[in-house]
């Protein structure tokens, strides 16, 4: 075959046409896309503003919008379906997880939380890559909570309404000063996990193991001493928690390991405690509460009664902690 | 007035001086976006900085202005001297070169104030797609002119890449960037993905690949004195490209929600992507056997012949990463940037920097200021790629085994530390290569010995 200009130029044009029929005009003609049951349209200005923010500040390049099959992260109580994007334009699905699917980020975290997040990540997340977004300004910064507490659509309005009921009660409760604080959120807590002690031994690296997870993930809120006075603080309301405290709000006198346990695996609902189910399996969230507890409270109810037959792996260890009786912790 | 823009080959001298210039400054922005991802509060609010802005100054800066413009370069000295006749005008090249820099320029200075359509590898403005829209026209139609004055009957193969380039990216740039929706330049809803995808795919596909590959045509039986292989192969490897490589795009979304039959589409032919690029490299090789020691010998000749090296790496990664039982591990992490990189910096970086040194004598009638430089450039840039490929592979893998496992992105990310650093510093050899080349290629310009260019003797089949 001899290579002439027309059969270069007819040709090639002829094979890249059908090829482009096949990929991109057959898709578009049968993709017939549909608002799916979670669907909004992204009617708020603020919304539509914050959009257009996501798309000018290249957020997709760290942040992906689609959740698979495979995924455990944020989101992942949803997999994507081609209706969720309809009608937005443009629907940047990404190619990079530099930070998690943001897909289904609405009602994951109430406004102070994403807030303070945005002025700089490393406020609430020590270890982010995420860049600070200062620079952009109060308003800038609201629009951009308006499109992140959107997405999601009908789902993500459910964890907000879930956010914004619980939020009042919460701030209620601060208000009323510390001692009140605790009491409320303790009784938030189920009774089955409140004269609960921390099953796990707390020994030398199993506190070792806890400080490691809460330098990576609660210091930059709690602060390195747990009286809760640091940056995040000013962005928060409730702010986080001065675990000091609790010494004088042990239940029944000596329990505090459950209660640890379930807030740190479901968080606080309406405050900026996130829930760290996700991030941390069950034996982690025992480690770190071991540690608030000697740490912060020079007290910890690890292995006391009740307790079963002890597990295979544990050392011979004894607690030799004493509650503090009520009087002394006042 | 303008009297150097008549001046015989002074528009393809303009393209790769550009495409030297843009290299250095692409580069430099990749090492902005490697430190952002290793101290994050560096540029602190310092918003020309923040990472979702320099990141596509950087991906476009290199593909457009680097790339591209130095392989348009090469292409627009090489076909007139394979058709033995002159470029048909030199002043309409010129005009190609003001119009493509434009582009190119309003990433460095629109994306860092936010000035994008922030789709991946889409982002310049719609006016900017048109300068470049018309910078393409306006090469096709001095290709098409040149073709017509030819004093050499028949065409060379990379003839014919260069003006299959030329005319698929012409019509693949306007439909991926969605141009007839000017503000937002982007489909609604997720038909916009399979849109996005399709053009970026085939901006690697059949922009880069087939400028690449011509150039590669044309250095290597130069190189070795050695007339080309097979006609056949090139004929298998240029048809099949164009038949395989434009309905790929949709393995870029083998996880996302697109429909079924799009995505068995693209993986079936990203597996017969073993024809094209089989071919022509055993077509390449094959013309080389036995006189790679010249290629080895001359530094221009090492960068193409191990740009085509980078080019099998590149497409044995591609079709394997292409199965979706290995993008469950491979796919959202830094597995996909490795291939990147091997892939446009590797293979075709490699080759427009190997064919720029090539023909630069034979453009600006100077021989090359520094060989050493070029070999220094080729080595510091090997070091840089190699180091690149190991380090964000195995970044890669070790997200992709850790989100299989179950943990989170935040959790993981303290594991990527280490990678990234080493990323950041490698990146320090690329940079530097980039600025050996820029100097040396000032220096060729203002201190070369003057060269009497050699006519192409016989055209090969
Ligand atoms: C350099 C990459 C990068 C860029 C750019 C980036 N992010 Fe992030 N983002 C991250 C990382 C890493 C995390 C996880 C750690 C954290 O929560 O900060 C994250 C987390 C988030 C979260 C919290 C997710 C959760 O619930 O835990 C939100 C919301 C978010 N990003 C929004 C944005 C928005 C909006 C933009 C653009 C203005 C943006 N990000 C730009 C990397 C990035
Ligand atoms: C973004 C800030 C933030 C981060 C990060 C954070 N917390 Fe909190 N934490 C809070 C806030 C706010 C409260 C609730 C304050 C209130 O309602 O008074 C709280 C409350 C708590 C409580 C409830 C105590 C009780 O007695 O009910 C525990 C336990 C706790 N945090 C532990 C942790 C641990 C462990 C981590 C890290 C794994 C962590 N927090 C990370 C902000 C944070
Ligand atoms: C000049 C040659 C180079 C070329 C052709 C090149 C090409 C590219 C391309 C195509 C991408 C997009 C990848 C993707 O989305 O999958 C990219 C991203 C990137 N490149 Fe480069 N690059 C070059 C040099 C560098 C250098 C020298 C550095 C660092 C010092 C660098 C750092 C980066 C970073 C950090 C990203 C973003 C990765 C991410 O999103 O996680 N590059 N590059
Ligand atoms: C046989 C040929 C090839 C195949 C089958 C192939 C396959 C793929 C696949 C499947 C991806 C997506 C990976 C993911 O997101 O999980 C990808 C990404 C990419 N490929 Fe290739 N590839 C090939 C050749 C090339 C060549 C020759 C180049 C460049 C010259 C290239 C450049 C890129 C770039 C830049 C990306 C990143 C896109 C992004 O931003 O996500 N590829 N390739």
């Amino acid at each position: 075959m001899k290579m002439t200009p027309a059969l270069l130029v007819i040709g090639g044009l002829m094979v890249f046409w059908a090829s482009v029929t096949v990929a991109v005009f057959l898709p578009h003609a049968t993709l017939n896309d549909q608002p799916s049951d979670i669907w909004k349209p992204m009617s708020e200005p603020d919304v539509a503003a914050g959009h257009k923010l996501y798309v000018r500040n290249g957020c997709s390049y760290c942040h992906s919008q689609y959740v698979r099959v495979l995924d455990w992260d944020v989101g992942s109580e949803r997999i994507a379906e081609k209706g969720d994007y309809y009608g937005y334009e443009p629907a940047i699905l990404g190619t990079e997880r530099t930070g998690p699917d943001l897909s289904q980020e609405g009602g994951e975290h109430p406004d102070d939380w994403q807030l303070a997040h945005f002025v700089n990540p490393r406020i609430t997340r020590p270890v982010s890559l995420m860049p600070a977004w200062e620079f952009l300004g109060p308003t800038e910064i609201r629009q951009l909570n308006a499109y992140v507490q959107f997405l999601g659509g009908k789902d993500a309005d459910v964890r907000v309404a879930r956010q914004q009921r619980w939020k009042p009660p919460a701030i209620a409760a601060w208000l009323a000063g510390p001692a009140k604080n605790v009491e409320w959120l303790h009784a938030q807590v189920p009774k089955v996990w409140q004269a609960m002690p921390n099953p796990y031994p707390a020994t030398e690296p199993d506190l070792l193991r806890g400080q490691k997870i809460y330098q990576q993930e609660c210091i930059n809120c709690h602060g390195p001493v747990g009286d809760g006075q640091t940056v995040a603080a000013n962005y928060m309301q409730p702010p986080p928690l001065n675990f000091t405290i609790l010494r004088g709000h042990l239940v029944e006198g000596k329990y505090i390991g459950g209660i640890f346990y379930y807030q740190i695996m479901n968080g606080i609902t309406g405050t900026a405690m996130p829930y760290f189910k996700r991030d941390l399996e069950s034996e982690k969230i025992w480690d770190v509460s071991n540690y608030l507890a000697v740490r912060f409270l020079g007290y910890t109810d690890a292995t006391i009664e009740p307790r079963g037959i002890p597990a295979s792996y544990e050392p011979e260890w004894k607690n030799t902690f004493v509650a503090p009786t009520t009087q002394e912790a006042k | 007035m303008l009297a150097f823009t008549k001046k015989t080959n002074s528009a393809a001298l303009a393209f790769l001086g550009g495409g030297a210039f843009w290299f250095a400054i692409g580069a430099t922005y990749g090492l902005f976006s490697a430190i952002d991802l290793v101290a994050p509060d560096f540029f602190q609010n310092i918003a020309v900085f923040v990472f979702g802005r320099v990141r596509p100054t950087h991906v476009n800066t290199v593909i457009y202005g680097f790339i591209t413009s130095m392989l348009i370069g090469c292409a627009m000295y090489m076909v007139p001297a394979l058709l033995k006749t002159r470029l048909w005008s030199e002043r309409l090249g010129w005009v190609s070169f003001v119009l493509w820099n434009a582009s190119v320029l309003s990433g460095p200075i629109g994306f860092p104030m936010g000035y994008t359509q922030g789709r991946e590898y889409a982002e310049y403005l719609w006016a900017f797609d048109v300068t470049l829209m018309l910078a393409l026209l306006a090469l096709i139609v001095n290709i098409v002119m040149t073709i017509a004055h030819r004093r050499e009957n028949s065409l060379y193969v990379s003839v014919w890449y260069f003006v299959g380039t030329a005319i698929w990216i012409s019509a693949v740039y306007p439909l991926g960037n969605v141009m007839w929706h000017p503000s937002t330049g982007a489909m609604p809803g997720l038909l916009d993905s399979i849109y996005l995808w399709f053009y970026g795919h085939n901006l690697v596909g059949l922009l880069l690949t087939p400028l690449a590959v011509g150039a590669a045509y044309f250095v290597v039986p130069r190189i070795t004195k050695t007339p080309l292989f097979s006609h056949t192969l090139s004929l298998v490897g240029f048809w099949a490209l164009v038949v395989l490589y434009t309905h790929i795009g949709g393995h870029h979304l083998l996880q996302a929600p697109i429909p079924n039959w799009l995505k068995t589409i693209s993986v079936v032919d990203s597996l017969m992507m073993f024809i094209p690029v089989g071919a022509v490299l055993a077509n390449i090789w094959l013309t080389a056997r036995g006189k790679t020691s010249l290629l080895w010998k001359d530094p221009a000749g090492r960068l193409v012949l191990f740009g085509t090296l980078f080019y099998l790496v590149t497409c044995i990664q591609g079709p394997v990463q292409s199965l979706p039982s290995v993008q469950r591990l491979t796919h959202f992490n830094n597995w996909v940037i490795g291939h990147a990189h091997i892939a446009v910096l590797g293979f075709s970086g490699f080759v427009a920097l190997g064919a720029m040194w090539h023909v630069l004598p034979d453009v600006c009638g100077k021989k090359i200021w520094s060989q050493r430089l070029v070999s220094l450039q080729f080595g510091l840039v090997m070091i840089g790629i190699v180091g690149f490929f190991v380090v964000l592979t195995v970044a890669g893998l070790i997200q992709g085994g850790s989100w299989y496992n179950g943990e989170t992105v935040y959790r993981s990310l303290p594991l990527i530390t280490p990678y990234m650093v080493m990323r950041a510093l490698l990146g320090l050899f690329i940079i530097a290569s980039a600025w050996v080349g820029l100097v040396n290629f000032i220096m060729t310009l203002r201190h070369g010995q003057p060269h009497i260019s050699t006519p192409i003797e016989e055209a090969p089949s």
